[in-house]
């Protein structure tokens, strides 16, 4: 499979980059921990239960993003080609839609419910009740104690990645410009924290500070206006040498804004796989150098598949992890393929 | 543009019988029909949708109706204090973005610390501001309320933006959790809410001295203004009223969220289409409170038999979408306008 032989390639790159460091040492062990979490999706050729007479309740916060419609569809599919009928409700990131579409899923006892996405503090109290009410709950990328399973990326592994990527190709040297407006966000914290870990071990690579604030919405243009002004501020090329964000929006504008300032010897890297970054991966001119893809349709089927093994009584973790992709110019194709966007 | 639906278009122009006939069979198939078309909407959830015709499902629809309901009767109370010109008329576009900041304001208070009282007179101090604000645009400095509301609409937004960071502000408290939960024959508070205050709001407006004058204000402003109401007052009244129900929606809505989110925005376009659709349920043609609870409920019904049936809810909008069509040409040919 595919993510496999690419985890092997970003291994190769690791013990690359850790040669020359003793601390090294540390980095590998972790790696190895996460290798053993993402089995679960390996596992795919193994036989799923039938979900023949069951219905699957499958509430969405939004299919506007690549994202999220992926994840929608294919859980979709995958509850129909395992025979169950699935109750599907898109609350288009309305929360108040969310909640009554969620307070009439329980109304209508299923079998099972997943929750794809959403902010926990809106979406947890009524999570709690369908639990209450005896109907299994599943998440995707919601971590909460209401679930009896969150299918995810693993952004440890997503943000170490692709902070090494980045030390990897500025040649561990430089500053870096980094968009941190979403701590609070448990996947953007992890991923910021992944890369502060890997600097760490790296002193001549320094954090411009004050960072930037990413915003929602209007991310692409205010991240373009941020990034002109901080190339105003360091004119010189090679003063700044890479800009990173927890997501890959403001990527996008990053970019942008560094082929409209003629400033295309900074590279931008970014988490979330979204087509138009991709495309501008692929593109050899373009200041887009990675992007650590999820993969959002096997995110889907997993989460499916463990409620088919639940309801058939089979154990099941905690969290399972869905390996992310590190797209880079030279992966680019392959990756693409994997994802079945090209 | 012609949806303004006033009481003198049986007296205006029009002899010729094809014409009246057809403004009689529009008014009559418009309010019948409407009528009958909610029954029959009903019946046939009720005979398809598995749990439609439950108490539990009927109640969550009611609770679930609770917040839109409530800016609808405010926007309602302004139409009717305005008149029913959408371009020229009573109009509050600032309600869907008062929702958005005086729920702000509450889950702020509340998740700092303060006590529900505080947080509870904050949200409604908060919506009867802006209510104020409007009312002072409109009466006088005389701006149209399309307009002056649309102003307002944007400094709230803002002030939101400024008060949340654009980020999810999660409260709970002993009074919130009650209001979320289930009350007696485990039908939602938030239910009994909806009813009690329609009840109050349509015992006002439909049937006090007070509401008589804010009939007359929005039909026949210069006959009210003859006939020595304070015309100023109660329109200004209207604004104030309609802000005190964004404030009161914001609250509940923090009940329903477990605090206030980002993008309340987005309930605007819904909180005009209901109050508009609120004519068709009154006899005359003219909004009133009942009409708006139906409109609401209507709605509501739709979104919930479609989830039960599993159908894409993403219908409902489009269905909304040929129903205001359909009062629009219907009002339109029963006002004699629109027919060539």
């Amino acid at each position: 499979m595919s993510e496999i032989k690419d985890s092997a390639l970003a291994i190769g790159r690791r013990n690359l980059l850790k040669a020359g460091l003793a601390a090294g040492a540390t980095l590998a062990v972790a790696n190895a921990g996460l290798l053993g979490t993402s089995s679960g999706a390996a596992a795919a050729e193994e036989e799923i239960p039938s979900l023949k007479g069951k219905r699957i309740a499958i509430s969405a916060t939004g299919t506007d993003h690549h994202f999220d419609l992926t994840a929608y569809n294919a859980q979709i599919d995958e509850v129909k080609k395992l025979g169950g009928e699935p109750i599907a409700v898109d609350a288009q990131r309305n929360d108040t839609k969310l909640v009554s579409q969620l307070q009439t899923l329980i109304a209508q006892r299923p079998d099972a419910l997943v929750q794809l996405l959403g902010t926990l503090t809106v979406v947890d109290p009524w999570l709690k009740r369908a639990k209450d009410a005896k109907i299994p709950v599943f998440t995707i990328d919601v971590g909460t104690p209401n679930s009896l399973n969150n299918t995810t990326s693993d952004n440890w592994r997503i943000g170490s990645d692709l902070a090494l990527q980045l030390v990897s190709d500025i040649g561990g040297a430089g500053n870096i410009v980094v968009f941190n407006g979403f701590y609070g966000v448990v996947p953007c914290a992890i991923r910021y924290d992944q890369l502060k870990a890997v600097i760490k071990y790296y002193p001549d690579v320094k954090i411009i500070e004050p960072e930037l604030r990413d915003v929602i919405p209007n991310t692409v243009q205010d991240a373009f206006s941020q990034i002109t002004a901080i190339l105003n501020k360091y004119p010189e090329k090679g003063s700044i040498k890479a800009i990173w964000s927890a997501w890959d929006i403001p990527q996008l504008g990053a970019t942008q804004a560094l082929v409209a300032a003629g400033r295309t010897e900074i590279s931008t890297y970014g988490v979330d796989g979204s087509p138009e970054v991709l495309q501008l991966v692929r593109d050899p001119n373009s200041p887009a150098a990675g992007n650590a893809a999820q993969q959002p349709e096997e995110i889907g089927r997993t989460a499916i598949r463990n409620v088919a093994r639940y309801l058939a009584g089979q154990k099941l973790p905690r969290e399972t992890y869905v390996p992310a992709l590190i797209a880079n110019k030279k992966n680019i194709e392959e990756v693409t393929k994997t994802l079945r966007l090209g | 543009m012609s949806a303004d639906i006033d009481t003198l278009s049986d007296f205006s122009s029009g002899n010729d019988g094809a014409r009246r006939f057809a403004r009689w069979l529009a008014g009559f198939a418009l309010h019948g029909g409407s009528i009958l078309a909610f029954a029959a909407l009903l019946i046939f959830f009720s005979i398809t949708a598995p749990f439609f015709f439950t108490l539990g499902n009927i109640g969550n629809v009611l609770g679930q109706s609770a917040i839109l309901g409530v800016l609808a009767i405010g926007l309602t109370i302004v139409i009717i204090g305005g008149g029913a010109n959408v371009v020229k008329g009573g109009i509050d576009l600032s309600l869907a973005a008062n929702l958005g900041l005086s729920a702000a304001v509450y889950a702020t208070l509340v998740s700092t610390g303060h006590g529900d009282g505080v947080a509870i007179a904050g949200a409604l101090l908060t919506g009867g501001l802006i209510g104020l604000v409007n009312a002072i645009a409109i009466v006088i400095f005389g701006i149209v309320p399309l307009l002056a509301t649309l102003a307002v609409m944007n400094v709230v937004a803002g002030l939101e933006l400024v008060l949340t960071q654009n980020t999810v502000v999660s409260a709970a408290s002993d009074f919130l959790s009650v209001l979320s939960n289930y009350g007696p024959f485990d039908i939602p508070v938030l239910a009994y809410v909806l009813i009690i205050f329609t009840i109050i709001a349509a015992g006002i407006v439909q049937y006090t001295p007070l509401g008589l004058r804010l009939y007359a204000v929005g039909a026949f402003p210069e006959a009210a203004r003859a006939a020595g109401l304070p015309v100023k007052r109660i329109v200004a009244s209207s604004y104030i009223a309609s802000g005190l129900c964004g404030g009161l929606s914001g609250i509940l809505s923090v009940s329903y969220l477990s605090g206030s989110t980002t993008g309340a925005g987005e309930m605007l376009l819904p909180v005009v289409v209901t109050a508009l659709l609120s004519v068709v349920f009154s006899r005359r043609l003219v909004p009133t409170i009942g009409g708006t609870l139906l409109s609401t409920l209507l709605v509501g019904f739709l979104t919930n038999g479609f989830q039960l049936l599993n159908i894409s809810s993403t219908l409902v909008s489009g269905i909304q979408g040929i129903l205001i069509l359909l009062v629009v040409a219907a009002t339109s040919l029963q006002r004699g306008k629109g027919v060539a």
